[in-house]
């Protein structure tokens, strides 16, 4: 054993070995793209750790291509307006103003004093230079070009935005608080190709005018470090970042960015956790510190094929409805940290919106008794005697209800679902294909039943009418009207809606109200509940966290929230 | 020698082409279209999606005809170009795999030597020798045994969750970024004794048990017999016989690699290790031909080229094969 032989052996192997680690460690020097200013271990009581939001690696640094990397725009890139969902307001940001002067023309301020982080003042070029980006074929946000925005003309430090027509008031509005303000004077030398596709990631050229500068981890699949920087313009309107690094997780497993979160190595995470409100006072803070613990962010809805039978059936559709416990869902699968949707679906964000009283009249409520009696009334029986009714042909009835593999809440939701209508004598089987192979069947209309919560919430219900009612039908439905709905008169009433201001109150109620009277006559797709904003705090090393009764704000670092009043979340943070 | 060597190359050069060929055609037989997928993820507004389809499916080349896209795959390998990814839109797929693999590499490297090497002296120790056997034999069949994603969950929730001695998750200190320095090599050191030992314990019983039996095999042979009764001392007998033992175990470490890479892969998922582990998986979920194709073409050649080595190390062990290609 001990011959000189396998002695060499074990020394040519150890060798081996730390050759290659050492290989291998300047491989990822090299590769991990590691920034000039990162060279330190930053100090754990002046960074706040987020995590919750990054799935892959740290690559887009691209403000104008979704799923861009955590901060990118919020932190870096700014908009010219934030939306504050919770008191449905818009915060004037990078614009000091904006008003509609006639019926087609929006006018904007850009704001005195802003600098990039390269010194450079914004000016209302960069403005129109970023709005005009969005003519590029498959462009983030497109639309505006195609439905009515004409042309963009700048004097000064205003930009006017002229219209063709009577513009789309509600889509407008949503772009002045989504579409982020690049530098013209670097961003001209990017091809359409790469502003629509590419991920602008030389980390040099990060020049925004927000809080932040880029500070390391590009490419890496493990950190991301953002650095306060010096003379962010918002800190002359009283908002100061308190602190001096943000260091954004890369999500790995739920269980390892739990216990992460749980031993303080992630101060705010916006991760899903099961059963987070076992630990809530216990050193974890949430939104509310009682059920349903977090804000709504959008709707989970049951959307049946409505062009297969007995899908197609209004009254079908209105007795699987009213068949679901969805109660059972919030207890026994979320142990409450969601709640109960409104029957016309729309966010409680949205509650001025909805016709309080219609709901009562129209809308549907869990009861097996009355699912049962609509069956029956309608000629769905139980001829066989098997338990489950039939077609009034006399054809069997077994729908099938996917969610993606993996999405353990909602696989749990589904057999609780097919469960629950079992009792009123709808037969569901559970099935779950993996993401893109449900994508597949959904867009095509291959599906039965699917679950579904693709709109998020933002400053009008009009994007969740448009993802209910959207017309044509086309053979592949991409990301809306996947019930594949066909009713020209709702759309036009949408359509309608979206040319309404919403300063124009009572005319906007009656479409809306409109509207919604189709959603709970007709139900295109069944609201089922509303998924959180999932956000959890660890106060060990940072206090004044958003909650209901203190400071109101969206506290949340997915893409589309630090725009909306999760800048204000993490300004009003205090170290403890 | 030579034509030992221009057959094995050829063989290589076989297996590579039926390999990759094999690794493109796979991620195209699942199910679901990628750019859909990719769409849907996007969650782009509804008249911009339209047009988003017909653009992305052009730039990734999908709207080719199949040979096309096959013809256009080799292509890309000779100019060094593994595609596009689709799952991280805007990502050569070569940068992605060159800030994984080095993570990667660390981890399998010197779990493969060092379990090699540790597994065949303990299991070389224990035969015969009835202490050790009856403890290293049934401690190196539970450890064989052991599913890598099970025994990397076991050691993480006692080391990291129960005594919290070792990270939950990660390759580095998220304080850090990656650099040379000590403060840096500790925390990476420190980050992957958990997914290293993970790694090293299962394949470690393996190479254990093997050696152990072919010792025992060896001893009882006719030469070790002769040389005990010619009186020569035990360590001499033992170290003939692990020397003949050790030519079976050099063939069952080039079958062992696929196993260990997939072991690999597993562990870095269950420890969150910024490696290829969670690329893959992502790559498989979201239907990312190139990224899968790119990921596998590293594992064929990584395989491929870890075989070549032991075959010619073999040649140079065994010198019956030496003489055998001499002919003489």
């Amino acid at each position: 054993m001990s011959s000189r032989k396998t002695r060499r052996v074990g020394v040519v192997g150890l060798v081996a070995s730390l050759v290659s680690l050492a290989v291998a460690a300047s491989l990822m020097a090299s590769g991990a793209g590691a920034g000039p200013q990162a060279a330190f271990a930053v100090p754990r009581n002046d960074t706040l750790y987020t995590s919750g939001k990054q799935w892959g690696p740290y690559t887009n640094f691209n403000p104008l291509k979704p799923d861009y990397n955590t901060g990118i725009v919020g932190l870096v890139y700014e908009t010219l307006f934030r939306y504050d969902p919770l008191k449905d307001r818009f915060i004037p940001w990078l614009a000091s103003n904006g008003k509609w002067s006639g019926r087609s023309k929006y006018v904007v301020t850009v704001r005195n004093g802003v600098k990039w982080s390269d010194g450079k003042p914004l000016t209302a070029a960069d403005v129109k230079f970023t709005f005009e980006t969005q003519k590029n074929t498959g462009a983030q946000y497109g639309t505006m070009w195609k439905t009515g925005l004409s042309r963009i003309t700048t004097r000064g430090r205003t930009v006017t935005f002229h219209f063709r027509g009577v513009p789309n008031y509600q889509e407008w509005d949503s772009n002045r608080y989504t579409v982020p303000i690049v530098p013209r004077h670097i961003f001209r030398s990017y091809s359409a190709r790469e502003l629509v596709t590419g991920n602008a990631s030389n980390t040099r050229r990060i020049v925004g005018t927000g809080p932040f500068r880029y500070g390391g981890g590009a490419g890496s699949s493990q950190t991301l470090q953002w650095t306060r920087r010096d003379g962010w313009w918002a800190n002359a309107i009283g908002y100061r970042m308190p602190m001096r690094y943000i260091v954004d997780i890369h999500n790995t497993s739920n269980t390892a960015s739990l216990q992460n979160f749980l031993q303080s190595r992630i101060d705010l995470s916006n991760n899903f956790f099961p059963g987070i409100n076992r630990h809530v006072g216990r050193g974890v803070g949430t939104y509310y510190n009682r059920a349903p613990y977090m804000l709504a962010a959008n709707t989970a809805w049951l959307v049946p094929n409505t062009t297969k039978k007995p899908l197609n059936d209004v009254n079908f559709r209105r007795a699987l409805a009213e068949s679901i416990d969805v109660n059972r869902i919030v207890v026994a699968d979320y142990q409450r940290i969601v709640s109960k949707a409104n029957p016309t679906g729309l966010l409680p964000t949205w509650s001025r919106w909805i016709d309080q009283a219609q709901v009562r009249r129209l809308g549907f409520s869990f009861s097996i008794a009355r699912a049962r009696s609509r069956l029956a009334s309608n000629g769905y029986r139980d001829r066989n005697g098997d338990g489950f009714v039939e077609d009034k042909d006399g054809a069997t009835i077994n729908l099938r209800l996917i969610v993606p593999k993996g999405w353990s809440d909602w696989e749990t939701a589904i057999q609780i679902i097919a469960d629950s209508a079992k009792d009123a004598g709808i037969k569901i089987t559970p099935a779950y294909p993996d993401f893109n192979a449900l994508v597949e069947e959904r867009n095509t209309g291959k599906f039965e039943l699917v679950i579904n919560n693709e709109k998020q919430i933002g400053n009008t219900p009009y994007t969740y009418y448009d993802y209910l009612f959207r017309m044509p039908i086309l053979a592949s439905q991409t990301v809306s009207n996947f019930h594949r709905f066909s009713s020209a008169r709702t759309w036009s009433l949408a359509q309608q809606l979206n040319k309404i201001q919403s300063t124009n109150v009572a005319q906007a109620k009656r479409v809306h109200s409109a509207i919604q009277r189709v959603i709970l006559q007709q139900l295109p797709a069944i609201p089922l509940w509303y998924n959180g904003m999932w956000a959890q705090y660890n106060t060990r090393y940072w206090s004044n966290f958003p909650t209901s009764t203190g400071n109101q704000a969206t506290p949340s670092t997915w893409n589309g929230y630090l725009n909306m009043t999760g800048i204000d979340a993490l300004a009003k943070l205090r170290k403890k | 020698m030579k034509w030992y060597l221009a057959r094995k190359l050829l063989l290589y050069l076989l297996t590579f082409v039926v390999a990759v060929t094999i690794d493109w055609a796979i991620p195209r037989l699942m199910p679901g279209d990628p750019v859909s997928g990719l769409i849907a993820r996007l969650q782009a507004d509804p008249t911009a999606a339209q047009e988003m389809h017909g653009y992305y499916t052009e730039s990734f080349g999908l709207d080719e005809p199949l040979w096309r896209q096959y013809l256009n795959f080799w292509l890309g390998l000779f100019h060094g170009d593994l595609g596009p990814s689709i799952a991280y839109v805007g990502s050569r797929v070569t940068d992605l795999i060159k800030t994984a693999i080095p993570y990667t590499l660390a981890l399998l490297v010197p779990a493969i030597v060092l379990s090699y090497i540790a597994g065949n002296r303990v299991g070389a120790m224990a035969a015969r020798r009835k202490v050790l056997d009856n403890t290293a034999l049934p401690v190196s069949y539970v450890l064989t045994a052991t599913p890598y994603m099970w025994l990397a969950l076991v050691l993480a929730y006692i080391f990291a969750f129960r005594w919290q001695v070792f990270p939950v998750s990660g390759a580095y200190d998220f304080a850090l970024q990656p650099e040379w320095s000590w403060e840096f090599a500790k925390s990476f050191l420190y980050h992957w004794t958990l997914p290293f030992l993970t790694l090293f314990l299962v394949s470690f019983g393996g190479w254990a048990i093997g050696m152990r039996n072919l010792i025992i095999y060896e001893l009882e042979a006719d030469y070790a017999n002769y040389l005990q009764d010619l009186g020569a001392p035990n360590r001499l007998v033992r170290r003939y016989a692990y020397r003949n033992a050790v030519l079976p175990q050099m063939s069952g470490l080039a079958l062992a690699l696929g196993a260990v890479v997939g072991g690999a892969l597993v562990t870095e998922i269950v420890f969150g290790y910024p490696g290829v582990g969670s690329l893959i998986i992502t790559a498989i979920q979201n239907r990312d031909y190139f990224l899968l194709q790119g990921i596998f073409l590293f594992i064929i050649l990584g395989v491929l080229i870890a075989n070549f080595i032991v075959d010619i190390a073999y040649v140079i062990v065994d010198p019956r094969t030496r003489t055998g290609l001499q002919g003489s």
